[in-house]
């Protein structure tokens, strides 16, 4: 039976429908990958996910219960950061594991490690407005994964990050989720990064959007640097770039040219 | 090259800014009538005579303890409310026009007012120090609030925190320096409430010095207590600054 649940999942702001009729699940142990084009509700999706705002149509059930609120043992890294300006590296990173309740002495041995798992050692007096775009984004990601959570919700962690930081985060949370493999939901717009997370990769589109296709990613665990090589890898790649690059996009490229 | 930030670079300019007051101000006071106008070094010579005689410190005290009265109570109400306002929209909705024209208004004009309601006596002043101190205070402490962001209230709440947790980490810290501003500002506009209360309503304090001062065409002395003053709003303006600068590290950039 999937951990998550998600039927006819439906979001209108006003009179803006963002999204319609999604089905899909989410196992106990699996990496999803969300991708779509910019607008189409993934972060949305997200935030209705994680119980912080309602959705409009169908529902969401977690762990066999209907969700309400945001759900315990999860947690979210933030398209927008979202670190807190007036706490340092090592209050945001503690802030999480803080309000779970953890003691001062857990917090105090876990943290320095989760800094230093996204390279940021070095920079634990140092204030949000003092970290680099890249270097925020990496401190909301020791934030989500110092406590241990269940779920985790990525939007777009890596968007900031150069080409190098990025593929070692990628392969450094890959290495993480198999020490202890979760729920994950991972959005990207990043074909190649979706492909190389997932167990599957679901592909929204359309305006309102809804689920295009779920594409099995039957690539072998654990994913290493040989897998961006390999031919399956580009199969797969190419395959979800067409799910999204349908009639209507290739119309309108060609007009554009 | 002289480096700006050294010590004694800053203390010098200081002190020779100050040197250069007081040689204005005793070559206008020369210039001046007597009975309008007073050398720097008679003002200091009666700003001696009145500090061995007492009557300058027990008139400083006496207003001290009135502006403090005031700014104290409008800190212990203005802040929490401001706060509250901030998490509460429909309330703030329902007063925030109200609160800016409280702020906006010179509170001067309500001493009439407060004279006919509370009398004169020690706590009739305190309230007009209160009402000159609240509206800064409150007004800022509305803006700052206002002012943090609402992804970092969806970050509050992802991460499950409570509603006590929501004010200790982001609603506290995100207003603190507007908050501070408004206490600068309260500081600033409390004195002139603390004097026109001593003026108005019963004299005392460093409000009743000037006044016999100025009665008894004791200009020295006029200006003497006219300096102690000015000295004590930039010494408590300065405390001001000093505190906000200390728990604001975190906004960076030489503001
Ligand atoms: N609070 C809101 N009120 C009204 N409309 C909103 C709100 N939040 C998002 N939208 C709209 O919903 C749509 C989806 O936004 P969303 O942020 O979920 O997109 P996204 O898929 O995450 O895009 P991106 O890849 O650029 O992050 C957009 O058209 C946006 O304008
Ligand atoms: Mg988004």
């Amino acid at each position: 039976m999937p951990r998550i649940a998600v039927r006819g999942a439906g979001k209108r702001y006003g009179e803006l429908q963002v999204f319609r009729g999604l089905d899909l699940s989410v196992g106990q142990r699996e990496i999803v990958a969300l991708v779509g084009p910019s607008g189409c509700g993934k972060t949305t999706f997200l935030r209705c996910l994680d119980g912080l705002i309602p959705m409009s149509e169908g529902e969401i059930v977690v762990d066999g219960k209907p969700i309400n609120g945001p759900l315990p043992r999860t947690a979210m890294v933030f398209q927008h950061f979202g670190l807190l300006p007036w706490k340092t590296v090592r209050g945001n990173v503690a802030y999480g594991l803080d309000l779970a309740g953890a003691s001062k002495a857990e917090i105090r041995e876990r943290v320095p490690h989760f800094i230093q798992l996204v390279g940021l050692a070095g920079f634990e007096d140092a204030y949000p407005y003092q970290l680099s775009g890249g270097m925020q984004q990496r401190c909301g990601l020791a934030r989500a994964l110092a406590v241990e959570p269940d779920l985790l919700l990525m939007d777009e962690p890596f968007a900031s990050v150069d080409a190098q930081t990025r593929e070692i985060l990628q392969f450094e949370l890959l290495r993480i989720w198999r020490m202890r493999p979760t729920s994950m939901i991972f959005v990207t717009h990043s074909i190649e990064e979706a492909v190389l997370m997932g167990d599957r990769v679901i592909v929204l589109k359309g305006r309102p959007s809804g689920v295009a296709e779920i594409v099995e990613v039957d690539l072998p665990r654990p994913r290493t640097r040989a897998t961006l090589a390999s031919p399956r890898f580009a199969q797969l790649r190419e395959h979800v770039w067409n799910i999204l690059m349908d009639e209507a996009r290739r119309a309108e490229f060609e007009l554009e040219r | 090259m002289l480096r700006s930030d050294a010590r004694w670079v800053r203390w010098a300019t200081y002190a020779l800014s100050a040197l250069g007051g007081a040689v204005l101000w005793e070559l206008g006071g020369r210039g001046a009538s007597p009975a309008i106008f007073s050398p720097f070094s008679a003002s200091m010579e009666r700003l001696v005579e009145m500090l061995r005689t007492g009557e300058l410190g027990a008139g400083l005290a006496g207003s001290l303890a009135l502006f403090f009265a005031g700014l104290g109570l409008a800190l212990v109400t203005a802040l929490p409310f401001g706060l509250l306002l901030a998490r509460a929209p429909l309330v703030r909705a329902a007063v925030s026009d109200a609160i800016l024209l409280l702020y906006a208004m010179p509170m001067v004009a309500l001493i009439p007012f407060i004279l006919s309601l509370m009398g004169v006596d020690f706590g009739a002043k305190v309230i007009v120090v209160f009402l000159f101190c609240f509206f800064p205070i409150l007004y800022n402490t509305v803006e700052g609030a206002r002012s943090i962001k609402p992804e970092l209230i969806e970050v509050a709440r992802a991460f499950r925190s409570s509603e006590w947790a929501i004010w200790r980490d982001i609603m506290v810290p995100g207003a603190f320096p507007y908050a501070m501003t408004g206490v600068r500002q309260a500081i600033g506009r409390g004195l002139v409430g603390m004097v026109a209360a001593e003026f108005f309503l019963s004299a005392s304090g460093i409000g009743q010095l000037i006044m016999t001062s100025a009665r008894n065409f004791d200009t020295a002395g006029l200006f003497a207590t006219v300096l102690i003053i000015a000295l004590l709003g930039s010494a408590l303006m300065a405390l001001g600054r000093a505190l906000e600068d200390r728990f604001t590290l975190w906004r960076g950039g030489g503001r």
